[in-house]
């Protein structure tokens, strides 16, 4: 969000331009003169125009279930972020930021004792003795024995005998399938000598919530711009339409939630929504030659469905009459699980303060801050943070950084509930209850200590590495002034990230003769033939020794329609028969499956016949499935598919290195040659969540992220131009380098010819046209673990085939101006003719996009 | 405890306002105010990242919930 780019780039950067030392005087000057933007996080037109990639991972620890054996898997997420400012006149900007977040792992969707067991091991029989845990799987409707001051009683499980009392909660977890938001913001701020305005907007998507937002802000500066006054105010929609467990759902009680509940396709979807307003002020004022503090207010009101629809209370029904019978024998309680039900209002007020002093021996910044907020939920928290922030040289800084968080617990937050009526027909009293109950561990009371540190590394040319790690713990008995007793939800997380950050400005000064646009122009419009299609990769080398070139790329590609077997349509009742095995019938077939890559291009030039690249890249899938018209009946125990939420994965995918040599270079002509390898970073162990007691084990071949193996990647490129024409030729493949990988496959090997031709419409667009060849085997050996083996797409025979398709694109780069060098190109590959090996479902194309800047 | 905050944060407002009028820092004496390491937020990327973490695992009103976005958390 523009909020959060920073305003301090512009002074940065003076260190670097070639400004001599009896100017320093002079730059720190005018550096002062814009000093009021560099105190705000609010847009600034002064910054340098900027775009930043950062992957993140968090990941969580272990949950504690007091012993129970379990396979869960604990969360974890995969962050993409990519995000930018530009320049569109000297006092506007644009900013965008896109993100990406997938999550999977067992989460808590409630509380119960301990001694109610929730929390069940799913064994298997070992064929040579023993047993494994395959799983886990919560028991949320339980009969909990308790004695008469309520305190639930341990049961030996063998003899049914009462082994004495057991006050201890726990945490019910359940696996989830891998999910996906995506989050867009955009946003455009202007600038005048004393203030600023600025105004964004945006969306986050994922299956089950739907939010926009907008907002607007501003800036005054006062009293020679040493104090600032800033403010801004922002809405935000969001709807839900949550598909309940499939799994659960028969054991959750809803009737709370009866009319917002919709039946579709044999799922139940909660649907609900929620408005946020938000509105805050603030002020930065400079204290000293080497001090200034901020102080805000924030206030947000909220209303409509702010429950989290996936988490239930455990709700323990007693007889009143068992409860006030006088004997001593244990009372029976029905424990059942509740939709949480939260108040349907929210308004939270924040305070925060921070203070910065500039340590002058160790040219250091201290950063101070504690906020206070508190809401009509009863939560108040304290934080207390602090960073400092230490410059090693021009070209390194250390953050090192530690935070304490507390807060109280919802005033509705309970671990679990106990109602004293007795169900009858899955029907009780719900005036009984309070209006609002929640055990989410999040509404309770705890404490949290977290450190980490940040570390930049400035490169030359504008371009900045950044590496961050915290380490977060969370314990009910570090909450301020409270003893927790929540102990049972502490957990401890870690969140690593990388991050690469462009100066676009930073990098056109560095490089001698820009400025200078007729070179510009020339250099942009000399290189620009060589560029092949978006679609082709390793197509072009830099020219100059240390030249350096970012570049992005987004594939997305997309299968749907008929059932293909070979070059024809396959009906259902074929697929079932002969698209899985000859024991096994195919029961599902994929309805559709979309895949989008986004790779990062780093190339450099160690010299001018070799260049090296490296490509991360981040892939993300979705798919459904339908059941076959004549499909076998469902059997107990085997994996079905159920209702209308398909599958979805995504996260950092296999990365590619490659050597590019350069063999001919005469004008007109030019070969090369690319040895690229592939890094097996993409997990191809992703699994479907357990489901009706049966495990979904590892999903589709075709969902994995990865290859799973080392991979060599070598290609021949030959390019050509004349004039207003440029053509191009090139033959690549695919070699897997193991035997399989560690789920136990490995997928098939490729080979691609393709040739293209180019026209230049005018001197910055070109138009291509694109025939290529594909051919890719089926994989090779088959999964070593559980795969459901509902369909066509769990079959290794169902892999590959021969594929001819044309590619129709257009490039672009800008000649001149404020973004002169920046070149796109945008691919769509047509398929024309498809030979699929077994049984595939249809190739509806893929559109390549790419951006490139060479520094 | 709350009313001991809200003494903190006014007496934290009226000082900052107060200041304004006497402190006296000329544009030339403002280099080290300058440094990228005085920024209000001195490493914007990580902020975002933290934040979004905390969000999705703490009560507290994030400053997320000005820009909007953010999405469920439901985990």
């Amino acid at each position: 969000m523009p909020k959060h780019h920073g305003s301090y780039h512009s002074i940065s950067d003076l260190k670097e331009s070639p400004i001599k030392p009896k100017k320093t005087l002079q730059a720190f000057t005018s550096a002062a003169l814009v000093l009021p933007g560099l105190l705000l996080t609010s847009a600034h037109a002064a910054d340098k125009d900027r775009i930043n990639f950062q992957y993140s991972r968090y990941q969580e620890g272990e949950r504690n279930l007091f012993g129970v054996p379990n396979n869960l898997k604990p969360i974890s997420a995969d962050v993409l972020h990519g995000s930018g400012s530009l320049s569109l006149t000297d006092r506007t900007k644009f900013f965008y930021s896109y993100t990406q977040d997938t999550w999977s792992g067992a989460t808590p969707i409630t509380i119960a004792p301990l001694a109610a067991n929730s929390n069940n091991p799913v064994l298997r029989d070992n064929p040579f003795g023993g047993t494994t845990i395959v799983g886990a799987s919560p028991l949320i409707n339980r009969t909990v024995q308790l004695d008469h001051d309520l305190n639930p009683l341990r049961q030996d499980p063998r003899t049914g005998q009462i082994t004495g009392q057991d006050s201890r909660s726990v945490m019910v977890l359940s696996s989830a399938s891998p999910e996906t938001r995506n989050q867009g913001n955009f946003g455009l701020s202007r600038e005048w000598n004393e203030a600023a305005v600025n105004m964004g907007g945006g969306f986050s998507t994922e299956r089950d919530y739907k939010s926009s937002f907008g907002n607007i802000g501003g800036r005054l500066d006062f009293n020679q711009k040493l104090t600032s006054l800033k403010f801004g105010s922002g809405y935000t929609h969001s709807e839900i339409g949550a598909i309940l467990d499939h799994d659960a759902s028969p054991y959750i009680t809803k009737t709370a939630y009866a009319r917002q509940i919709e039946r579709k396709g044999g799922s139940e979807i909660l649907r609900g929504d929620r408005q946020d307003w938000t509105a805050n002020i603030g002020l930065t004022q400079i204290l000293t030659k080497s001090a200034l503090v901020d102080v805000s207010v924030g206030y947000t009101h909220s209303n409509g469905f702010m429950e989290n629809p996936y988490k239930v209370m455990s709700v323990i029904f007693i007889d009143p009459v068992a409860l006030n019978n006088n004997l001593a024998t244990p009372i029976s309680g029905d424990m059942r699980a509740l939709i949480e039900q939260r108040p349907n209002i929210r308004n939270q007020l924040a305070f925060n303060t921070k203070y910065i002093q500039y340590i002058a021996p160790f040219d250091a910044a201290l950063h101070l801050n504690y906020k206070f907020t508190l809401d009509d939920w009863g939560v108040n928290t304290n934080t207390f943070d602090a960073n400092w922030v230490q410059p090693f040289g021009n070209e390194w800084t250390f953050t090192p950084r530690i935070r304490y968080y507390s807060q109280d617990a919802a005033s509705f937050y309970q671990p679990y509930l106990f109602s004293r009526q007795t169900v009858q027909m899955n029907k009780f009293d719900a005036g009984k209850l309070p209006d609002n109950f929640s055990s989410d561990h999040r509404l309770a009371g705890f404490g949290a200590l977290s450190g980490g540190a940040t570390l930049n590394r400035r490169l030359s040319k504008g371009i900045n590495l950044e590496a961050g790690f915290e380490y977060y713990t969370r314990a009910s008995a570090m909450q301020i002034g409270g003893g927790g007793g929540n102990s049972f939800a502490d957990f401890d997380y870690y969140v690593a990230s990388a991050a690469l950050r462009l100066d676009m400005e930073g990098v056109g000064t560095s490089r001698p003769g820009a400025g200078n646009s007729s070179h510009n122009q020339h250099s942009v419009v000399h290189h620009q033939h060589k560029i092949p299609p978006a679609g082709i990769m390793f197509g072009h080398m830099l020219d100059k020794p240390g030249d350096f070139m970012m570049g992005y790329r987004l594939m997305l590609g997309r299968a749907d329609g008929h059932m293909m077997h070979g070059s024809h349509k396959a009906s259902d009742p074929v697929i079932v028969e002969q698209g899985c095995s000859d024991t096994l019938p195919c029961r599902f077939t994929p309805t559709y499956m979309n895949m989008r890559m986004h790779m990062l291009d780093i190339m450099y030039a160690p010299t001018k016949w070799w260049n090296v690249m490296l490509m991360p890249t981040f892939m993300d899938m979705d798919m459904n499935l339908r059941r076959l018209d004549k499909a076998p009946p469902p059997v107990p125990g085997v994996h079905e598919h159920q209702g209308i939420a398909g599958h979805e994965t995504g996260a950092v995918g296999d990365t590619y290195f490659s050597s590019l040599i350069k063999l001919i270079s005469i004008p007109g002509h030019r070969v090369h040659m690319n040895l690229g390898f592939s890094a097996p970073t993409g997990k191809v162990d992703i699994e479907l969540r357990r489901m009706a007691k049966v495990d979904g084990g590892l999903i589709h071949f075709g969902m994995q992220l990865g290859s799973g193996t080392w991979d060599f990647m070598p290609s021949l490129t030959y390019t050509g131009e004349k004039n207003r024409w440029s053509w191009g030729a090139q033959v690549s493949g695919v070699k897997r380098l193991e035997e399989k990988n560690k789920s136990g496959y490995r997928l098939g090997d490729l080979a691609q010819a393709t040739t293209w031709g180019g026209y230049d419409l005018t001197r910055w667009l070109t138009a291509s046209v694109r025939g290529a060849y594909t051919w890719q085997g089926a994989v090779q050996r088959d999964f070593d673990s559980f795969n459901a083996r509902i369909g066509p797409m769990d079959f290794p025979a169902n892999y590959g085939g021969q594929f001819w398709d044309i590619g129709l694109g257009m490039s672009a780069v800008i000649p001149g101006g404020r973004f002169a060098g920046n070149r796109f190109g945008f691919e769509w590959i047509q398929p024309v003719r498809n030979d699929f090996n077994g049984y595939q479902l249809d190739r509806k194309g893929m559109l390549s996009a790419t951006w490139s800047y060479r520094f | 405890m709350k009313e001991i905050h809200y003494v903190m944060i006014k007496s934290m407002l009226v000082v900052s306002i107060g200041l304004t009028g006497c402190v006296n820092v000329a544009p030339w004496e403002r280099g080290n105010l300058a440094k990228p390491q005085m920024a209000l937020d001195p490493h914007p990327l990580q902020s975002e990242i933290q934040s979004h973490n905390y969000s999705s695992r703490e009560a507290a009103p994030s400053h997320k919930s000005s820009t909007g976005g953010g999405g469920c958390g439901c985990y």
